[in-house]
């Protein structure tokens, strides 16, 4: 088993009485990249400022590098950088300003490496400025810069794609696939939306629901975990037709179409086979396995107030087989 | 000696893990010849760049193929075409053609099609394939190797629409 970069067990964080954070347990494992994936408000935020110390955790505990970031030391917190959404401080110092501020921060700075980034993210100019006068796209983009010249062991990235063109959101997946090749490269936790170029980049990938850890694990595994399944059927099939592992399953005359969690290739052959039924199996990219398992889980959460049943249908699935 | 692998396409949201996206394109560039034994691919974080994927998805893709026959580490030097590709992505390619086979034959019975009819709709798309490249299909032993290119590249991509 390897070691694990980042590991957090049963984090719990509310604000008043509205639970952010309700028993998350996150294993990162040292030099992979974990994608961070949830609906807005799961709780990927909270999350990562407790691994970072920014906030202290009610219950559980969170350890980045071994360390509890809430009181570890400046030096071992130079080991850690993080991209967070809300970066306001120091809106009156210039980009270069900035980098010479982290340089004392962090002691594997690298004052080149900065220098390449910024001309890659066409940040030249926009260096002279105070930061409080750039533009969101060129703030984010400008801290991205200071996260990796900063040369951590373990980054950590809170959307980072956010506000960026898609000019720019290609520079920023160029620039981390170049220190992703780089040797050694860092532990990445990154949190987006942007789920292709998650798939691109991430080997882990954890997908958070209502402040806890809904699936994780290695990308190809969670993402073959789930499928799209057509059976036909040679007479009309019985009304109670069912399907082991089936988040939701729907019947029209001879064709049954459900998503599957969790059941083989050989295991949904020998059913089709057993209910004399022919079957297709599509794959899911992550996007729709990330749609199929939180509209499941909501469901769960409320299958009253909604009147919905496994069979019944699904206003939010996407599009049908393609 | 090319150096340069022609282009892959990804589509990371289709489904297809991108390490098998890759291996599938290499083995087709292998099986028709557009990649020969001894050619060089690019370096893991040459491909990964050009691509925008994580150097490990090339690392995948590039042991399994390894340990497939179609390519081989060169110590010191990089990673080239082995020469046992060619037989071996042509076996490959046939046997997926044998499960297009299967599948329109389980297709056929469902439909009630009859097999004479099968038999003549087969037949009438194999006379619109060019002479030249159906003599090739015909001289081709049962273990590949000689193979149209043109009938192979077809199998891929009716493979990949599946």
């Amino acid at each position: 088993m390897p070691a694990m970069a980042i590991e957090a067990r049963g984090l719990c964080k509310a604000f008043g009485d509205e639970a952010a954070l309700d028993g998350l347990d996150l294993a990162v494992p040292e030099g992979s990249v974990y994608g961070l994936i949830g609906r807005n408000g799961a709780g990927k935020t909270t999350a990562i400022k407790l691994l970072l110390g920014l906030l202290h955790a009610d219950e559980g505990n969170a350890l980045v590098l071994g360390l509890d970031m809430w009181s570890a030391t400046p030096l071992e917190r130079s080991r850690v950088a993080a991209v967070l959404q809300d970066w306001q401080a120091y809106d009156w110092m210039s980009g270069n300003e900035l980098c010479v501020h982290s340089a004392a921060f962090y002691p594997r700075w690298d004052d080149r490496y900065a220098f390449r980034l910024v001309d890659g993210f066409e940040l030249t100019t926009a260096m002279e400025r105070p930061v409080g006068r750039l533009s969101g796209g060129q703030r984010r983009r400008l801290a991205v810069v200071l996260a990796l010249a900063a040369r951590p062991d373990v980054l950590i990235l809170d959307e980072p794609a956010a506000n960026l063109d898609p000019i720019a959101r290609r520079g920023l997946l160029d620039a981390l696939v170049d220190v992703l090749a780089a040797e050694p490269s860092p532990t990445v936790l990154y949190s987006t939306h942007l789920i292709s170029d998650l798939e691109r980049l991430a080997d882990h990938v954890g997908i958070m629901h209502a402040g806890s850890m809904l699936a994780a694990g290695p990308l190809d595994a969670l993402s073959a975990s789930v499928r799209r399944v057509q059976l036909v059927f040679d007479h009309v099939p019985q009304p109670d037709l069912s399907l082991p592992g089936a988040l939701i399953m729907e019947v029209t005359g001879l064709v049954a179409t459900a998503v599957v969690l969790g059941v083989s290739d050989a295991g949904l052959k020998a059913l089709a086979d057993r209910m004399g039924a022919r079957l297709d199996v599509f794959p899911l990219g992550l996007e729709d396995v990330f749609v199929e398992l939180v509209a499941s889980a909501e469901r769960r959460a409320a299958p009253k107030a909604q009147g919905r049943l496994v069979g019944a249908r699904d206003e939010r699935r996407p599009e049908g087989f393609r | 000696m090319a150096r340069k692998l022609p282009p892959l396409l990804l589509d990371p949201s289709g489904g297809v893990p991108i390490y098998r996206q890759i291996m599938d394109q290499v083995r087709a560039y292998t099986a028709t010849g557009v990649l020969k034994p001894g050619d060089q691919l690019p370096s893991i974080r040459d491909l990964a760049k050009t691509l925008r994927v994580n150097p490990t998805t090339i690392v995948h893709a590039y042991s399994e193929l390894e340990h497939g026959g179609i390519l081989e580490r060169q110590q010191g030097r990089g990673v080239f075409v082995a020469a046992t590709a060619e037989q071996v992505s042509v076996a490959e390619a046939r046997a997926d053609l044998r499960r297009m086979a299967e599948r329109l034959a389980m297709d056929a019975v469902q439909l009630g099609v009859p097999l004479a009819t099968v038999q003549r709709w087969m037949a009438e798309a194999l006379s619109t394939v060019p002479d030249r490249e159906r003599r090739q299909g015909e001289n081709a032993n049962d273990h590949g190797g000689h193979n149209s290119s043109r009938a192979l590249e077809e199998v891929e991509h009716a493979g990949d629409g599946n």
